[in-house]
């Protein structure tokens, strides 16, 4: 009897499937590889695996197809792996459901740092870093959700109402990659021309209230091109 | 094909303006009794057309409304067309042969230029192939020999000696990494649109996002940073300008002998931006300064020091930047700081804000 969580690998090229096979076996998780489209989509309904890590170019058929099929009546985790670096493949695989997105050739370090913070999230799920009475806390950072209050090594961080939104809404995704779409429609409700822009003024003025360098990606990581995520640990 | 059809219609375009503006003036002229131009200024017409518009069909076409619009209309006969008389036919024949040797000769030019054009993107081609082989060799011989010795004789090293040995495959498939990197940044400029998708971007993210690849790639160095107070937007393609900011900081990490200071500056001069990323180091020899941006620079380096090979060369780096700043029709400079040292400077075009958010 183990109580492993369980992932399944969908990956074409028997090295990497290999490598990171291993790679996950040594951090102490189950690994159910597969090869092609049609054996992931029948292992992940016999095994109903924790967390999928999902390569996108695949014999068979394009990952997104079963990333869209999977997102139809499931939550499980997905992290997209992939050698497509171009912006518009990651934020079309997050929009369509991708919990977050790895680009090759990728750190052991870094991938299992995505896979525990993607566990984390999904574990406690509907309340994400939430705390009872409506408290959020990571690192240093904390927020009030019935005050709308943040606070930073304790000291309240006067935010306006837009970017008090957006740190909310970011913490209740906490370590998922969300896009820019995502969080305008989020934010805003509806998505104009100048929309990308005033996030990213939004975003750069909460990183200077939050008295982060540029660079230090604190308490958010900032994916240029693609979207924002509250980091988990 | 849309574009073919486009390029039909403007042909058409022009041709029709051209032809206009020639009955225009000659109605004005016959009005005040002066008839003996007309045919000139339809030969001109014809002339212009041909030179305007691409290939011959177009000016032969304005070449025969033109002689009949100058038989039936401006010519004795007036209002009737009429070959009898000599001079119609004269001029009728003059305006064919300019149309059809006009056409002959800008077609011709425009070919010539177009194959000019091709083959210097061929040749500059043909040296970043060149160039990039010789880069890839050197990484790629340190792995696959690294790799092949430790299979084969792993167990005779010791642990120490062993992680070294990895840890040059580490570094080399890094630096492989990026080259790639630097080379799919040049296939999204040549990706067959000459112009880049500009977004407007907030300056403070991305150099947030710079800074976030560069710690993580050289968590020791340490960049003094000076940006403006206000929020400054620039349309550009940010990945593409991320990654020349990162191989700028990159060269002076891994260029700039002795530097002990790394500093990125950025600021606003009237409607253009400046970045400058300047070190302290051994600044650049004067023979390279010239050609440091087009390659030249790596022949150059190739006979002068062999003896450095361990340390990758910046030449496909640099003329990756220049390509992209290009295209973003900014400027890309270098230059020796006056107190030693290198500066690396580019400009690119703000966003013009007639709101005021």
């Amino acid at each position: 009897m183990n109580n492993k969580y369980k992932i399944l690998l969908v990956e074409d090229e028997q090295n990497i499937s290999t490598l990171v096979m291993t790679m996950l076996e040594t951090a102490g998780y189950q690994v159910i590889p597969a090869g092609t489209c049609a054996m992931a989509k029948t292992l992940f309904i016999s095994y109903c695996p924790d967390l999928v890590i999902l390569d996108l170019g695949l014999p068979d058929m394009d990952g997104m197809t079963f990333l869209k099929e999977v997102r139809k009546n499931s939550l499980t985790p997905i992290i997209v792996l992939s050698a497509r670096t171009n912006e518009r493949d990651k934020v079309l695989a997050l929009d369509s459901g991708a919990n977050d997105y790895v680009t090759k050739p990728f750190g052991a370090a870094e991938l299992l740092a995505r896979i525990r913070s993607a566990l984390r999230n999904c574990s406690h799920s509907a309340d994400s870093g939430k705390l009872p009475g409506g408290r959020f806390s990571v690192q240093d950072l904390e927020i009030l959700y019935d005050a709308r209050q943040v606070f930073i090594k304790g000291r309240e961080i006067k935010l306006t109402q837009t970017e008090y939104n957006i740190v909310a809404l970011l913490s209740e995704h906490c370590g998922k990659m969300m896009t820019y779409s995502a969080i305008i429609k989020g934010v805003w409700g509806y998505p104009d021309e100048g929309s990308v822009k005033k996030l990213q003024v939004n975003m750069a003025n909460i990183r200077k209230k939050f008295g982060v360098k540029p660079g230090e990606a604190t308490y958010i990581t900032n994916e240029l091109g693609v979207g924002y995520r509250m980091n988990s640990d | 094909m849309k574009k073919k059809r486009h390029h039909l219609w403007k042909n058409i375009m022009i041709m029709a303006a051209v032809f206009l503006v020639a009955s225009g003036s000659s109605i004005i002229l016959q009005k005040t009794g002066v008839y003996e131009h007309i045919t000139a200024i339809f030969i001109f017409a014809v002339f212009l057309t041909s030179i305007l518009t691409d290939g011959y069909i177009y000016g032969i076409v304005s070449a025969l409304v033109g002689t009949l619009a100058v038989n039936y209309a401006y010519t004795y006969p007036f209002y009737a067309l009429n070959f009898r008389f000599q001079g119609n036919m004269v001029s009728a024949v003059v305006m064919m042969a300019i149309a059809v040797l006009t056409g002959m000769l800008t077609t011709q030019v425009k070919t010539h230029e177009a194959i000019k054009a091709e083959s210097e993107k061929e040749r500059m081609r043909a040296n970043l192939l060149r160039a990039v082989s010789h880069d890839i060799r050197t990484p790629l011989t340190t792995i696959y020999g690294a790799s092949t010795t430790l299979l084969e004789s792993g167990d005779n090293y010791t642990k120490e000696q062993r992680i070294k040995i990895l840890k040059g495959i580490q570094e080399d498939s890094d630096w492989l990494v990026r080259m790639v990197e630097n080379l799919l940044s040049i296939t999204r400029i040549d990706e067959g649109r000459i112009k880049i998708i500009k977004t407007p971007t907030v300056l403070d993210e991305l150099i947030d996002s710079v800074m976030v690849k560069f710690h993580k790639r050289y968590p020791q160095q340490e960049v003094h940073l000076d940006l403006p107070e206000d929020i400054i937007v620039i349309p550009m393609d940010a990945i593409l300008i991320e990654q020349v900011i990162f191989n700028l900081l990159e060269n002076a990490v891994l260029h700039a002998d002795g530097m002990t200071e790394l500093i990125l500056k950025v600021f606003v001069l009237g409607q253009q931006v400046v970045f400058e990323v300047s070190d302290d180091g051994c600044g650049i020899e004067k023979e390279r300064l010239s050609g440091i941006f087009n390659g030249s620079y790596h022949l150059f380096e190739d006979k002068a020091s062999s003896a450095d090979s361990q340390k990758h060369n910046s030449g496909i780096g640099l003329s990756v930047c220049q390509t992209i700043i290009k295209a973003h029709d900014g400027v890309i400079a270098a230059e020796n700081n006056a107190k030693g040292g290198a500066v690396f400077r580019f400009s690119l075009n703000r966003e013009e804000t007639s709101e005021s958010e």
